[in-house]
């Protein structure tokens, strides 16, 4: 089966010079923290959030950031957030993580301009190696 | 049937023959008998006479008299007796007219019997063995008996086996007991070929009241149960793509809820592991033992997603309310059997959509299921309304409207929503599979109770603009 569990699109990486900081979306808070404490094992700087809403609200679209966004939320979902996220003007890098297996999710999310999209449950490697890969860029 | 009638015409007749013969017959003999008399009278005289001293000329011309009046009295005799072969010509020919008459009407009821598409069989009631005495060339046709093998013979001998036995019986007792039978059944044709049919057996009295006949009356029901039949598997295979989509709706909802814990305890373990980078090896194996099942539970599921894999849906022209109709033919012995009315208000030159046939249908069958589910407890409502119009020029509009028990406020907003149900049995998928199914046409799926009682639920399709093609 076609299973593409880690995309990679170099064409929509961000040139950036650092990564300081990494939010996290996702309506699921023990997913949030869990994701959290891993990363922060790697010595990332972790943000979690548990709508967009309050993502936008308190992180400005200028900050710098990778974010790691859910794509099934109630209210506004993955896919919204990223076209306002577009809209806004900002650079972000984003790498959509979802629990849902979607058959096109994976070219969608690189069509939207995505970094990556990674299935739940997402292995600490690959996504450690996704983030450092798009803050190299 | 013929012979019997025929008796009874000819019964009356020829009473009638006899009386009115007997009649005539006192009538010649009375007037033998004055014959007979005048004779007398005409020998005393001529004794007399004799005795008289009269003389003898007198007595031969009285003689010469008294044999013409003899002559006279042979010449009425027999004048009187062509009369009567006369009266007799007369009487017979009526007789034969009337014969006639009744014979035509047993012509045509007979063949009126011989022409019915039902099987018809006579049954001697005098006799106990159920002796078959007639029986139609439709009977004929549809048992695969000839008449040989029928007329003169049990009619329960028909039957031949005993997977029967108990329906023999049945039938052998209502009609001892002077009732009428009738039922559907199974029959078996003489090749051993089964074919459904409703067998109706009725009673012939005669004038006291003894039951003389038994007239059965077979109906071949092979079609009729066919198309039953037909539209039966139709339902249950759309049944079970039903099914089907909502245990693939239930699993991908139930992946999707497992999938979170198992993320947040792979993601656990490994940041345990790494805390725990190059100390405490026992934790780390047992961190990996973690990780391994996690990631193996991760496997199960996405292979049961595969597995259940949703269909894509194949997109056709479709006229909306032809398949609205072939949907109530589904549900129409659901409907019948519930009690229930359906009406479909079809708006008239609906341009065709663009949709998959059997996704479509799931909807509607599972809109109207739930109507009548809303109905169920409630004998008074009745009344289920399924009505098409134009929402605006590029959209469709379907309504199915209940008289049912309505929704409750508080729940119109999870209604859609993955496994809210409100029935002891329920999965809670199907709104939420047809509002995905409606979604995926282009389509809204949206319900609000009505004024008066029950709720509608309704949906919306977008409408191809036709270009020159006819619609399908």
């Amino acid at each position: 089966m076609p299973n593409k569990l880690f995309v990679v699109n170099l064409s929509n990486f961000k040139k950036r010079k650092e990564m300081p900081s990494i939010f996290i979306v996702d309506d699921d808070e023990s997913v949030c923290r869990a994701l959290k404490t891993l990363l922060m094992t790697y010595d990332f700087d972790v943000k979690t959030f548990n709508s967009a809403q309050s993502f936008f609200d308190t992180v400005a679209h200028d900050e710098p950031g990778c974010l790691l966004l859910d794509i099934h939320m109630p209210g506004v979902d993955g896919w919204e957030t990223q076209k306002r996220i577009l809209t806004s003007g900002s650079k972000r890098a984003v790498i959509f993580i979802s629990a849902e297996k979607l058959d096109n999710a994976a070219d969608r999310a690189l069509n939207v301009g995505a970094v990556g999209f990674l299935q739940k449950p997402v292995n600490a490697q690959t996504l450690v190696d996704l983030i450092n890969v798009s803050s190299k860029n | 049937m013929k012979k019997p009638l025929l008796k009874k015409i000819s019964r009356i007749s020829q009473e009638e023959q006899i009386r009115l013969l007997t009649k005539d017959l006192n009538i010649i003999k009375k007037q033998l008998k004055r014959g007979v008399n005048r004779e007398k009278i005409a020998k005393e005289k001529f004794r007399g006479e004799v005795s008289q001293g009269v003389d003898r000329e007198q007595q031969g011309a009285d003689r010469e008299k008294l044999g013409a009046g003899r002559e006279k009295i042979a010449e009425e005799l027999s004048r009187l007796q062509s009369d009567e072969i006369v009266l007799k010509d007369g009487q017979l020919r009526e007789g034969v007219d009337r014969e006639k008459l009744a014979e035509e009407q047993i012509h045509i009821r007979t063949k009126a019997m011989e022409s019915t598409f039902d099987g018809i069989f006579i049954i001697d009631a005098l006799k106990p063995d159920f002796r078959i005495i007639y029986a139609n060339p439709s009977f004929y046709a549809l048992t695969g008996f000839t008449k040989k093998e029928v007329i003169g013979k049990n009619y329960f001998l028909l039957y031949g086996n005993t997977e029967n036995s108990l329906l023999v019986k049945e039938i052998k007792q209502t009609l001892l007991q002077g009732k009428i039978f009738q039922g559907e059944m199974l029959h078996h044709k003489k090749n051993g070929e089964k074919f459904w049919s409703l067998l109706r057996i009725t009673l012939v009295r005669d004038k006291d009241g003894t039951i003389t006949h038994y007239v059965g009356n077979k109906t071949d029901m092979t079609l009729m149960k066919q198309r039953n039949l037909e539209i039966e598997v139709q339902r249950e295979e759309l049944l079970h793509v039903t099914r089907v989509g909502k245990l693939a709706e239930f699993v991908s909802s139930l992946a999707h809820e497992i999938s979170q814990p198992l993320t947040a305890i792979l993601s656990y373990a490994q940041a345990a592991q790494r805390m725990y980078a190059g100390r405490e090896p026992q934790l780390q194996e047992i961190l990996q033992y973690i990780i391994n099942d996690d990631q193996r539970a991760a496997e199960v599921i996405r292979r049961l997603r595969y597995l259940l894999k949703k269909t894509k849906p194949s997109f056709e022209q479709l006229d909306i309310n032809v398949l609205i109709n072939d949907t109530i033919t589904l549900m129409m012995p659901h409907i019948t059997a519930k009690n229930k009315v359906i009406k479909f208000e079809p708006s008239a030159n609906l341009p065709s959509v663009q949709g998959d046939r059997i996704q479509l249908q799931q909807v509607l069958l599972n809109l109207i299921s739930n109507s009548l589910e809303a109905m169920e407890l409630n004998d008074d409502a009745r009344d289920l309304l399924i009505k098409t119009s134009f929402k605006d020029a590029d959209t469709l509009l379907v309504e199915v409207k209940d008289s049912g028990c309505g929704v409750p406020e508080e729940n119109m907003k999870k209604l859609f929503g993955h496994f809210f149900t409100n029935k002891p049995d329920g999965l809670g998928m199907g709104l939420s599979i047809s509002r995905s199914i409606v979604e995926a046409h282009g389509g809204l799926l949206e319900a609000k109770n009505n004024t008066d009682r029950g709720a509608t639920f309704y949906f919306t399709l977008p409408i191809i603009l036709k270009n020159d093609n006819e619609q399908c």
